[in-house]
């Protein structure tokens, strides 16, 4: 009988295969996007492209969790797990069942989103608040685990609007917040530059891409969002460009390098 | 020659003349060319009243006319050399602008070089005497029993600043009634050196030596310290008495007298080692005043005035604070009330407005339509649809791959490392000469006066100079070596030029106008 023993003086390992990865997948489903604007069929290939994703993130591990919203102009919502009570599934193709519920139920929860999308559009979305509810989510998740396991938590934005200059002081403090629980913000910037999530991507240690072209998006997100943060470490990905960090001015809300600063609010 | 009643007014060595070198005396009386010591031959005879007039430059030149061939002792060229060769910044700066002829050598020294020659008039300062030179002297065992000490000027200068009594011994006693070497035997076997202090006995050369000491250690003492905000007298040790008191220890006066010799000793030479220092200072003052008082009266009243207001002085430095004061002196001066213009601005954030639009109704219905559209083919599942091309797959790969286009950031972190030491400090030479050119071309601008506009003129041409003989040059060399990292190190530097060329250009055109 050959037990495998442990020497006593070494410590097992906590590798990462004991720890959960938790992934909240935020899209970014405003109509009135440009790139939707410009041809609604990229909607199906995101959507498409995300699910997958999702799904191979839930096949990196057993105990793997996920979690899908949906953002736009006036709400944000979850749509997987969604709020109604869970499909019931029968195996299709072969497929594994947790997939199928995952790709069912987004399609599902998703146009349901839409058809209800009445009053007029803006092209601006609500991320922050998307990222806040996400950050309690997690909170959440990491109340209730089981005591003695390990959770790691990641935050994927997957968006196609452009900066959102009213929204700056919400995404400065959920930044700070992620910061502050650990937990990885990463931005995965379809159309337009992002400086605002940029600079959350650097203070918490994320990954901030924007997509060259949209045809290999899958394999983008596959490529650098898959890998959960303590692997990333071992990898070779993009290494993060040089953010500008520069504040604008108050008042003229133009980007200056030098300024008068107020030693109360720092504004 | 040895007793001769002639002065040697100037002597140049290594002087030709026909054919053989030798040296050249400038005499009160004559100027004499001599070879080693053997020949003389005696050249000129000047005439009594003749001879003041002559400066020696004058002298020189009437001597090359006979066919002397000298050195030339450039004084102000010996003082550059020595400016170059203690300043390797300033030297580079010559081997960059003077050499490439990018800036001709006057205009160097009058203009890149003046601060430094400036500096050489300063004052150097005077070094000091260390407090150990003493026991620095170390000496060497002679073998039976003796000792033997070696003294340098140096120590001897130090030892008379220290000991101002030994100066005066000395000048007493040397060379009248000592020699030298015996001055300083006595001086080490002395018990002034040894300090042993029972001097009284022995009827030594420096007995008096300790007494004038003691002497200007009770005048001091007397005279206290002139400063009215140090209280010496108040110095003791307090320690913890029982019960967290203060207690002050008594000092025991009957302490052995050999610790209270030391003591004294250190005190000592710590109050000499003060006034050596406060002497030269002093002197460079009255040397500077140019007017020394004698009044001895004037003197003191005006001492205790000076004194009075600096004691003031000096307790209102100590309580005020500058910068905590400035509120309540300027009580009726307000400053100017903030304006905000727009406060809504303050309370969003200041992220530069981007453009959010709303969609007009038509648009926002055909958007609508054309995304619900999409969501009813969601229900049927199409299995056989490929979301990612192969060929759109290995793109992205090739840019996520190192070297790709999205994994350029290595590259900048890794410049410093791939530029080799050499072409670093090429770059910053360039970077020094081109700042040097360029903060002399700024300050021309704006040109009121004729010089300025001259100098402004002047110093475009260098600029054009030095971007053809040293940046044009090294960028080839660095196409040719370094291929990828070119333009980068050379952007900067471009631009700088770039934006004096326009600067100047545009001055052109408007003085043209």
């Amino acid at each position: 009988m050959n037990n495998l023993e442990i020497p006593p003086e070494v410590t097992p390992e906590f590798t990462s295969t004991d720890e959960t990865s938790l992934l909240v997948i935020i899209v970014d489903s405003n109509p009135s996007q440009k790139m939707l604007r410009d041809n609604p069929h990229v909607l199906t290939h995101c959507i498409d492209s995300v699910i997958a994703f999702a799904n191979s993130h839930l096949m990196q591990k057993a105990q793997n969790k996920l979690a899908v919203m949906a953002c736009h102009s006036k709400t944000s919502e979850f749509i997987y797990p969604g709020p109604n009570k869970p499909l019931d599934i029968r195996q299709i193709d072969g497929q594994y069942e947790v997939f199928t519920a995952v790709e069912r139920t987004v399609k599902q929860n998703l146009a349901k989103l839409l058809v209800n999308e009445k009053s007029t559009l803006v092209t601006e979305s609500l991320l922050a608040g998307a990222i806040a509810m996400a950050l309690c989510f997690i909170a959440r998740i990491q109340r209730t685990k089981a005591p003695g396991s390990r959770l790691n938590s990641r935050i994927l934005v997957v968006t196609g609007s452009g900066d959102s200059a009213s929204q700056y002081m919400n995404y400065m403090n959920v930044f700070f917040t992620a910061q502050k629980q650990g937990i990885v913000i990463d931005v995965c910037a379809l159309d337009q530059h992002l400086s605002l999530l940029q600079q959350g991507c650097d203070i918490t240690g994320g990954l901030y891409l924007k997509v060259p072209q949209l045809q290999g998006l899958l394999q983008y997100l596959l490529w650098v969002f898959l890998p959960e943060p303590p692997i990333r470490q071992k990898l070779v990905l993009p290494p993060p460009v040089k953010v500008d960090y520069r504040a604008a001015c108050f008042c003229h809300r133009e980007l200056i390098d030098i300024g008068y600063v107020c030693s109360v609010c720092l504004s | 020659m040895t007793t001769s009643s002639e002065d040697v007014l100037l002597q140049v060595p290594q002087v030709r003349y026909k054919k053989g070198d030798g040296t050249l005396f400038l005499m009160d009386q004559r100027l004499i060319w001599m070879v080693e010591n053997r020949d003389t031959v005696a050249l000129r005879k000047f005439p009594q009243k003749e001879k003041l007039k002559y400066n020696y430059k004058l002298c020189f030149i009437m001597v090359s006319r006979r066919r002397f061939i000298l050195p030339i002792v450039d004084r102000e060229l010996e003082e550059k050399n020595k400016l170059l060769s203690s300043n390797p910044a300033l030297l580079q700066l010559y081997k960059d602008l003077v050499m490439t002829e990018v800036v001709s050598s006057e205009e160097f020294w009058a203009q890149h070089a003046s601060q430094y020659t400036q500096k050489q008039k300063q004052q150097p300062q005077d070094i000091g005497v260390s407090g150990a030179f003493l026991a620095d002297i170390k000496p060497q065992t002679d073998g039976c029993n003796g000792l033997k000490y070696n003294i340098t000027p140096d120590i001897i200068e130090c030892i008379f600043k220290t000991y101002p009594a030994v100066k005066k011994k000395y000048v007493e006693n040397v060379p009248a009634k000592l020699s030298e070497s015996q001055f300083w035997t006595k001086f080490f076997q002395s018990h002034y050196f040894h300090r042993d202090r029972k001097y009284a006995e022995s009827k030594d050369l420096f007995t008096e030596c300790g007494k004038i000491d003691d002497q200007e250690m009770k005048k001091d003492i007397q005279s206290g310290v002139s400063d009215p905000l140090v209280n010496i007298t108040e110095f003791e040790d307090k320690t913890l008495d029982e019960g967290y008191g203060v207690a002050t220890e008594k000092t025991n006066v009957n302490i052995g007298t050999v610790s209270q010799a030391m003591i004294k000793r250190f005190n000592q030479h710590s109050i000499m080692v003060l006034k050596a220092t406060k002497k030269s200072s002093e002197q460079n003052e009255t040397e500077v005043k140019n007017a020394p008082k004698h009044n001895g009266n004037v003197n003191e009243v005006e001492k205790a005035d000076e004194g009075h207001v600096a004691k003031k002085q000096r307790i209102q430095s100590k309580i005020t604070y500058d910068d905590l004061d400035t509120g309540n002196d300027n009580s009726n001066v307000s400053g100017t009330s903030l304006n905000l213009s727009k406060v809504e601005r303050y309370l969003h954030g200041p992220m530069p407005d981007s453009s959010i639009e709303q969609l007009n109704p038509n648009e926002a219905s055909t958007v609508l339509r054309g995304v619900l559209q999409e969501t009813r083919q969601w229900q049927s599942r199409h299995p056989t649809s490929s979301l990612v091309s192969p060929a759109a797959a290995v793109g992205a790969l090739g840019e996520l791959s190192p070297g790709g286009a999205l994994m350029r950031g290595f590259q900048e972190q890794s410049l410093a490392q791939l530029v080799p030491s050499d072409i670093e400090n090429e770059v910053r030479n360039l970077y020094l000469a081109l700042c040097e050119l360029l903060s002399h071309f700024w300050k021309c601008f704006p040109p009121n006066t004729p010089n300025l506009e001259q100098k402004a003129v002047k110093m475009h041409e260098a600029l054009h100079r030095y971007h053809t003989a040293k940046l044009k040059p090294f960028e080839d060399k660095l196409i040719r070596e370094l291929s990828p990292l070119s333009h980068h190190l050379t952007k900067h530097l471009n631009q700088l030029l770039n934006a004096a060329y326009q600067k100047f250009s545009n001055w052109q055109k408007i003085k043209n106008r």
